[in-house]
């Protein structure tokens, strides 16, 4: 497997507030990678410096081992972007969309209508394909956009929250062909989403980030493991404490010693993150 | 080796070719007030720079609507830019800032002259001759450059649509007004004589006074053309160079 991406000491300064405060890490071909954080942790920022939206402060940014600043044009041919917003002109046509992302990334002439004939029908706006996005709703703009994202082939897509106001079948759907093309495209994927549970069972790794810094790595399996396999909730009075436990037996021994009401589970990703990045009530 | 003009360019004629009949009426009223009111208006009796009013005033109206079409891609840009995220696109293709800058600028070139060959509609219309030197065209594709880059340049430094107004009103108006375009600058008194004379639409508006009306075309005031939309073309291209989305 070769490393696609690698990203040292990465600093975003806006004024005197530190966004990014020294990232490091990398990605192998074909990897799914998670970015989780709570609200204004820094990824964004972080996909913006990643994909040349922004300058980084510090750090550096390498794509197969090229510098990303002085090989931007090259490394932008292999990198695809969607957005927390979504950036579609509201004034052309889905089609006129598709269009256009293909004469900027160089699609060859006789290649573009069959591959956005293509996209459209894989996003399932075939029949709108004519209509201005200014009248699509948000789920249909937002396919739109992941299907533009992948209408040059990219070697690695950065999708910045990419589900979010989706109903559950569209979420599903879109899931599906993000896994598709992860897996037979072999692109590796850059994800952050506040559904846990999605990274959880979508990423071979997930990152979790606060304040700017990466405070935790490794396989939601690992990461699992390291807070205890299971949990015993606490049903206090105005508040549920959890205690973790590595084995179910564990757990048991200390519940039957318990007065409160209480009960077991097993620990989820959302639990290592809510650890890890506390529980903040007062933002 | 061009797909970032040719994108620029793709969106901005296909956004336009939807508002075409609307924008061409629109830009289309204000010269014929002008020619109504001071052509007719004044009549044969008054004379400017040596010619009837009205042969006067359409290569002064010529220069103000190209200005205002070439520069008038800034607010659509700073729309694009700031509520619709559009430049982002442009930003993660592969493609340099340069492509950006010239598709822009073709653009802003494209509605100047469009505009161009509407007065030429109406100076027909008005029994007023031209002449069509290639010193004109040259002329005329220097002056839509040099507006649209300014434009370009407008749209990347200004933040928002507030501020957009603000230059608009306190260089872009007097600007229009005061260069030449309706009067001859020569009877202005000294001190506006001055401001006027660090303005590049008065260069443009005399150069191509001079050639649509068989008059001697200043090589100065031409190479001071080249030289401002130079200038403005380079302002484009650090502005967008700079911009972070
Ligand atoms: N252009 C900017 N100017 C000033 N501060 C900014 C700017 N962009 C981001 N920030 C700040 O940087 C921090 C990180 O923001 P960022 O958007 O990267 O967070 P995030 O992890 O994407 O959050 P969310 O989950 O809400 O999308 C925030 O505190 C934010 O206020
Ligand atoms: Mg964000």
């Amino acid at each position: 497997m070769k490393e696609i991406l690698k990203v040292k000491g990465l600093v975003r300064k806006f004024g005197d507030k530190t966004a990014v405060a020294g990232v490091d890490f990398s990605i192998q071909e074909g990897e799914f990678v998670g970015l989780l954080g709570p609200n204004g942790a820094g990824k964004t920022t972080t996909i913006r410096m990643l994909t040349g939206l922004l300058k980084p402060t510090e750090g550096e940014v390498f794509y197969y081992g090229k510098d990303f600043s002085r090989h931007a044009k090259e490394a932008k041919g292999f990198i695809g972007v969607v957005h927390q917003y979504s950036n579609l002109d509201r004034d052309l046509t889905a089609y006129e969309n598709l269009y256009l992302h293909c004469i900027l990334h160089g699609i060859p002439k006789e290649e573009r209508n069959s591959r956005i004939e293509e996209s459209l029908e894989f996003a399932g706006l075939a029949e709108h394909r004519d209509r201005q996005v200014k009248t699509f709703s948000g789920g249909m703009k937002r396919r739109l956009v992941i299907v533009r994202a992948l209408l040059h082939e990219p070697k690695i897509l950065f999708l910045d929250e990419p589900t979010v106001g989706l109903d559950p079948q569209i979420r599903r759907s879109l899931w599906d062909l993000i896994v598709k093309v992860n897996q037979l495209k072999s692109m590796a994927i850059l994800l952050t989403t506040h559904y846990i549970e999605e990274a959880e069972r979508l990423c071979q790794r997930v990152m979790i980030i606060n304040r700017g810094k990466i405070i935790s790595s490794g396989s939601p399996e690992e990461l699992k493991k390291d807070l205890g396999r299971y949990v015993l909730e606490v049903f206090h009075e105005d508040h549920i404490e959890e205690r973790f436990y590595n084995t179910r037996e564990e757990a048991l021994e200390e519940l039957k010693k318990c007065t409160l009401s209480s009960r077991i589970r097993e620990v989820t990703l959302e639990d290592v993150f809510l650890k890890l990045t506390g529980r903040r009530i007062n933002v | 080796m061009f797909n970032g003009i040719k994108g620029v360019l793709y969106r901005e004629l296909n956004v336009y070719k939807k508002r075409a009949r609307k924008q061409i009426l629109a830009s289309s009223l204000s010269p014929l007030l002008f020619l109504i009111a001071f052509g007719w208006g004044f009549g044969d009796k008054v004379v400017a720079g040596g010619m009837p009013y009205i042969t006067f005033l359409i290569p002064g109206l010529i220069t103000m609507s190209s200005l205002n079409q070439s520069y008038g891609i800034a607010q659509e840009i700073n729309i694009t830019r700031f509520y619709f995220h559009l430049f982002d696109e442009y930003l993660i293709a592969p493609i340099t800032y340069m492509e950006i800058v010239l598709g822009e600028v073709l653009y802003g070139m494209f509605k100047g002259l469009l505009s161009t060959l509407l007065i030429f509609v109406y100076a027909v219309l008005f029994k007023v001759q031209l002449i069509l030197s290639p010193l004109f065209f040259a002329a005329i594709i220097i002056h839509t450059f040099l507006f649209a880059s300014l434009g370009t340049t407008m749209a990347m430094i200004v933040r928002d649509h507030g501020s957009q107004a603000t230059v608009n009103t306190f260089v872009i108006t007097p600007m229009i007004f005061l260069c030449g375009t309706f009067f001859p600058v020569d009877k202005l008194p000294y001190l506006f004589k001055l401001i006027v004379y660090v303005l590049p639409l008065t260069y443009s508006t005399k150069v191509i006074r001079a050639s649509l009306t068989g008059g001697d075309v200043n090589l100065l005031y031409f190479s001071l053309m080249i030289l401002f939309a130079g200038l403005f073309f380079c302002t484009a291209y650090f502005a967008v160079k700079r911009v972070e989305a």
